[in-house]
């Protein structure tokens, strides 16, 4: 056996902890040949995939606090029928959050009904999305492990239902690098409300290089923290300010036989100064057309804000930025106990157009082949009710739907029983849903590793299998 | 794939994955192709497993001497034990070691690495001007004895414990006395608690007496998921997280591999792991949405038990507690009181044992990472197999057999390696220098381009604990308060946003914002901003090394942050209110700027730069000193200790 030896500091540095700094490096040597060394060697340089791709960017819309499947994307005859009694034996016994396996079951809240070409069946609860049936390839037999929220964000995210794992955000960086090297290569748009069940470990890089975490971003003027000087300090005064730092910067580089890890600092600072630039431009929606904005919902006052961030998205993944996470619904969100009417119904309204203006642009504008838009909550809703009109969490089976990038539309994949209880057919584990996306990504999930302590580390742990038949 | 992608070969990756399966809920397949096995089969230790050069007797090695025939320069360079060792690696290598770095960058070297912070102006003065031939033995005395040495060592110990003061998970509750812990490593670090008490205090403080109880916040300073559904599912991970901290930061062992399955790499199976789990089991109490706590009394009844698989539903073997086969080649059993109130003391009794060849090299190694800035071994919590193989292995065992005769003392050995000549060698090639010293340096960063033969001396980055405080005490807002609970200073309205509501409850009193930065509030799932950017280890797990990337978010913090303005502000009207406001004085501004920074007088072409800087600003002279310290703040010669 091999011993592999872990990098040491040093040379990790050299590798990769050139961060950003190591691309600004490049770019400033842009104008002779060393640049294209310069990118090579920084830890986001655009890097070769283990196999052609077939998405070259993701859209991940998570429906923070589940979005309820048997509602929503998978039809179950048979829970209209048995609507209002109890879950029939034969199902044996299920574990749930808040002991509402004895509770009654509960039918849809409204119609399913077959969309488009394909007759995909969706519900009422999404009109607008549903005029993109054709495009969407549901994967109904989703499955993970723990019936808790910051858990089940933590494993949709990360594969572990631990916190402090790589999230699969940080992974696709780390493998793919960045195609704008003036942006993160993943970006995060939290939900403006206060935070998801689990905290931002969400998006963070576990044991992988700070580089690749999720960057959070909002629209604005300050659309990174610290972005922007402080509002005393002008353009002129920074401007001064970052002269004399670089020329002090590069005495002291010179006297350190030009240290790598030094001259990657001063660089970084170049790096910073350019994105001070170029972000703003990005989350400047005001230059899109008023039919682009209204597509989105962008001056409705439901969809206003959710359209904002869809749209966000769209302008970054056309700008090079590779994996965008958008939340939907604050500390609560899609936890629809009480009643789905109510929360579905406002979580529906808030992002349904959205979502399908989103879907629409990025196929005008030819994106959407090779762009994976993703929707999923953290988990799906139980069949049985709860307080009466609501549902509690269900880990066990629920719907997640893929667009784009070459995933066969109109089509549902695998299935779960017939009142919507647990994945049975095909089923596909977060795991499987991992490394499915980073097979999308070209890349291969068992050779995606990380040395860490001890061991190569991957995001799905040793398991997972990737859903070929999705693939058209 | 480039470099960093690695390809897999089916290496252990459940560490902390404990196996969850399907939660009894789908009838899984792949549950049902494993058999059960009646009694667990366990590998033997073999002489080869033995022979590994970490689990191997730790002997005293003779120190390198060297013939007469070596050039004088070199025989003359040791001053203490510690140097023949490099020195004889050095020869070997056909180099010879740096020049002693200039007595202000050691007094800045040492004052950081043993305080975190920079020398005081007095402090400067004082060492400058002591003629006296013990000078600098003098200086790492004083230092030693001030409290800001145990802030800063304890950080150090704090980042193994993956000490946090909430639970983690959703709710990642508050845990009201987690701050007492933090603040008991402190003092033992300053009191130089001798080692072997301060891990029979973490491990097994409350049967040693209920005043050393606070000392066992290691144990439960981890992450608890106390309002899980399956209380079952949260013993289990919080027993086998607690076994697996225990194994890699005090052994250097990363046993947890093996609570699935035996260890793949290493001598350690799946039976070892869950006998080191036995000292721990009987000792918890588990209360729905409660911490975890360590009642009066261990539950003398409990039996342990081997999980198969890892999987906290699949009980399997009865196990008794005992120590790690591949270190116990004597099979000692621990010596056990009938009502087992003395389990967990034995454990660290043996721990801490001068002979124990794991316990001593792992701690003995830790101390020179934080002196050196990389382990004689640099997989400082991973002595095994996959860990890194010694370029100094005698050396270690050196310092391994010494640090018992020095009678476990922590401040000891701080003053035996920060007073060797390895240490004192300087990081950079001095300014005016000969021919022959430049071609020895050439060489040097050819043959030993990571510096692991220590053939200079290593140039380190603070962490942003560190860089938080330098601005604070340049800036003269460094709080002199110790200890006590946590504080939180306001942050970005955007960052409270990514939080739960009232995760973040501002602390009143504002002159607490500036105290030093291991009083910080520690939440599990929110890093402070500044110390997130620069690396501040996750909580979660514990952390021996923290990595040290370089990001532009890095530069974009120091730049633009409240935190960097304020403290640069605070600097200026300082400077401002010590210098007359005269037309000299902006000669004394600068010179005090850069002292108060970098300890330092400017050169006469920074002393040029500045003042041109202050006279083209195009805002007025104190926002134009401001302006001055912040991009001090900025400096890489700020951020990096020669």
């Amino acid at each position: 056996m091999t011993n592999h030896r872990r990098p040491s500091r040093r040379r990790f540095l050299l590798q990769a902890g050139g961060g950003c700094g190591a691309i600004a490096l490049a770019s400033l040597l842009s104008s002779d040949s060393s640049a294209a060394s310069g990118i090579a060697d920084s830890p986001l340089a655009p890097r070769n995939t283990h196999f052609a791709p077939r998405a070259r960017r993701v859209i991940w819309l998570f429906m923070h606090g589940g979005p309820s499947h048997v509602d929503l994307l998978d039809p179950k005859p048979e829970l209209v029928r048995l609507s209002g009694t109890p879950l029939p034996e034969s199902f044996g016994s299920v574990m749930t959050r808040r002991n509402v396996a004895k509770n009654p079951l509960l039918g849809p809240i409204r119609p399913f009904r077959p969309r488009g070409e394909s007759g995909l069946e969706i519900s009422d609860f999404l009109p607008h999305i549903a005029k993109h049936a054709d495009k969407l390839c549901v994967l109904r037999s989703c499955h993970g492990d723990s019936v808790n929220h910051p858990q089940s964000v933590y494993q949709m995210n990360t594969g572990s239902i631990l916190m402090g794992k790589p999230s699969l955000g940080s992974w696709a960086a780390y493998g793919l690098g960045t195609e704008n090297r003036n942006m993160p290569a993943f970006v995060v748009l939290p939900d403006p409300g206060h935070g998801v069940k689990g905290g931002p470990p969400a998006w963070g890089s576990g044991f992988l290089p700070a580089t690749y975490q999720g960057t959070t971003m909002r629209a604005g003027k300050n659309p990174i923290l610290n972005l922007s000087p402080q509002p005393e300090i002008t353009p002129a005064r920074q401007h001064e300010a970052l002269d004399l730092i670089r020329r002090l910067n590069q005495k002291h580089v010179e006297q350190r036989d030009f240290d790598e890890e030094l001259l990657a600092r001063v660089n970084s600072y170049e790096l910073a100064f350019r994105m001070q630039a170029t972000a703003p431009d990005v989350v400047d929606i005001s230059r899109e057309s008023s039919a682009t904005q209204k597509q989105y919902g962008i001056g409705a006052k439901e969809t206003d804000e959710f359209g904002r961030r869809c749209l966000l998205a769209r302008r970054m993944v056309e700008r090079g930025v590779r994996f965008v996470q958008l939340y939907s619904g604050d500390t609560g969100g899609w936890d629809a106990h009480k009643d789905v009417t109510t929360n579905h119904g406002q979580y529906c309204r808030r992002t349904d157009l959205p979502v399908a203006g989103l879907l629409d642009d990025l196929d005008q504008r030819g994106l959407l082949d090779d762009t994976l838009v993703i929707w999923g909550g953290e988990f799906g809703r139980m069949p049985m009710s709860e307080q009466g009109k609501g549902r509690d969490h269900n880990p066990w089976g629920y719907s997640v739907w893929f667009a784009g990038a070459g995933v066969k539309g109109g089509y549902a994949y695998g299935a779960t029983d017939p009142v919507g209880l647990r994945a049975v057919e095909k089923p596909v584990h977060v795991h499987d849903l991992h490394a499915t996306i980073l097979h999308m990504l070209g890349l291969n999930h068992e050779s995606l590793t990380y040395f860490n302590n001890g061991r190569g580390d991957r995001l799905t742990d040793v398991a997972g299998k990737v859903v070929h038949e999705i693939l058209a | 794939m480039r470099r960093k992608l690695r390809f897999s070969r089916g290496w252990c990756l459940c560490l902390v994955v404990v196996h969850f399966g399907f939660a009894g809920v789908v009838p899984s397949a792949a549950d049902s192709d494993v058999p059960e096995v009646a009694k667990t089969a366990e590998p033997p230790i073999t002489e080869s497993d033995r022979s590994h050069w970490a689990f191997d007797e730790l002997t005293r090695p003779r120190v390198p001497t060297f013939d007469s025939a070596a050039s004088a320069d070199l025989t003359n360079w040791p001053r203490n034990a510690i140097d023949p060792f490099i020195l004889k690696g050095l020869v070997d290598a056909d180099l010879s070691p740096a020049p002693e770095a200039d007595r202000l960058t050691l007094l800045r070297r040492v004052s950081f690495d043993l305080t975190g912070l920079p020398p005081t102006l007095a402090q400067v003065d004082r060492f400058l001007n002591d003629s006296s031939l013990d000078a600098y033995e003098q200086l790492v005395d004083r230092v030693l004895e001030s409290p800001a040495y145990g802030e800063r060592w304890a950080q150090h110990w704090l980042d193994l414990a993956r000490f946090a003061e909430t639970d983690g998970f959703e709710h990642d509750k508050l845990r009201p006395d987690a701050w007492k812990y933090r603040d008991w490593v402190i003092k033992a670090f300053n009191d130089d608690m001798p080692y072997d008490e301060f891990v029979r205090l973490q491990i097994a403080g409350d049967e040693v007496g209920n005043s050393a109880r606070v000392a066992t916040g290691f144990l439960t300073c981890g992450p608890d998921m106390p309002d899980i559904n399956l209380q079952d599912e949260r013993r289990h991970s919080f027993m086998n997280e607690i076994t697996s901290t225990v194994g890699s930061a005090f052994l250097g062992l990363q046993i947890g591999c093996a609570q699935c399955h035996d260890h793949k790499f290493d001598p350690i199976s799946q039976l070892d792991f869950y006998r080191l789990r036995a000292f721990f089991d009987p000792a918890f109490r588990f209360t729905k949405n409660k911490v975890a706590s360590l009642p009066d009394g261990n539950d003398a009844g409990l039996v342990s038990h081997l999980m198969i698989r890892g999987d906290f539903r699949r009980v399997g073997d009865t196990v008794e507690a005992a120590f790690p086969r591949i270190i116990n080649a004597a099979h000692s059993k621990p010596q056990v009181a009938a009502d087992r109130k003395n389990l967990r003391t034995r454990l660290a009794d043996w721990i801490a044992r001068p002979d124990n060849p794991l316990g001593m090299r792992t701690i003995a190694n830790r101390l020179w990472q934080h002196h050196l800035g990389e382990g004689l071994c640099d997989s400082p919590s991973d002595f095994g197999l996959m860990g890194d193989t010694p370029v100094h292995g005698e050396l270690l065992d050196w310092l391994a057999t010494e640090f018992p005769r020095r009678g476990l003392s922590f401040k000891s050995m701080h003053r035996l390696i920060v007073t060797s000549a390895t240490y004192r060698q300087s990081s950079q090639l001095p300014d005016d220098t000969s021919a022959e010293l430049i071609g020895q340096w050439q060489q040097a960063l050819t043959r030993d381009p990571l510096n692991r033969l220590f053939s200079r001396g290593t140039r380190r980055r603070l962490e942003g604990e560190a860089i938080r405080d330098a601005m604070l005490a340049a800036a003269g807002q460094l709080s002199q308060r110790r200890s006590g609970p946590g504080i939180r200073p306001p942050l970005p309205q955007e960052l409270v946003h990514t939080l739960l509501r009232n995760q973040w409850p501002v602390t009143k009193d504002s002159a607490e914002y500036t105290r030093r930065s291991i009083y910080l509030f520690v939440r599990r799932n929110f890093r402070y901003p500044l110390f997130e950017a620069f690396d501040k280890p996750d909580t979660n797990f514990s952390c021996p090394r923290r990595n040290q990337s370089t990001i532009a978010p890095q530069a974009l913090m120091l730049l633009n942050s409240k935190l960097s303005l304020d403290a640069a502000t605070s600097l200026a009207t300082l400077i401002e209110e010590s210098a007359d406001d005269s037309e000299v004085d902006a000669e004394r501004q600068i010179e005090l700027a850069y002292l108060r920074t970098l300890s330092r007088p400017p050169t006469d072409d920074e002393r040029q730069l500045a003042a041109e800087f202050l006279s083209n600003s195009s805002s007025g002279k104190t926002a134009a000193l401001t302006d001055l310290c912040l991009a001090l703040f900025n400096l890489n010669e700020f951020l990096y200790v020669d």
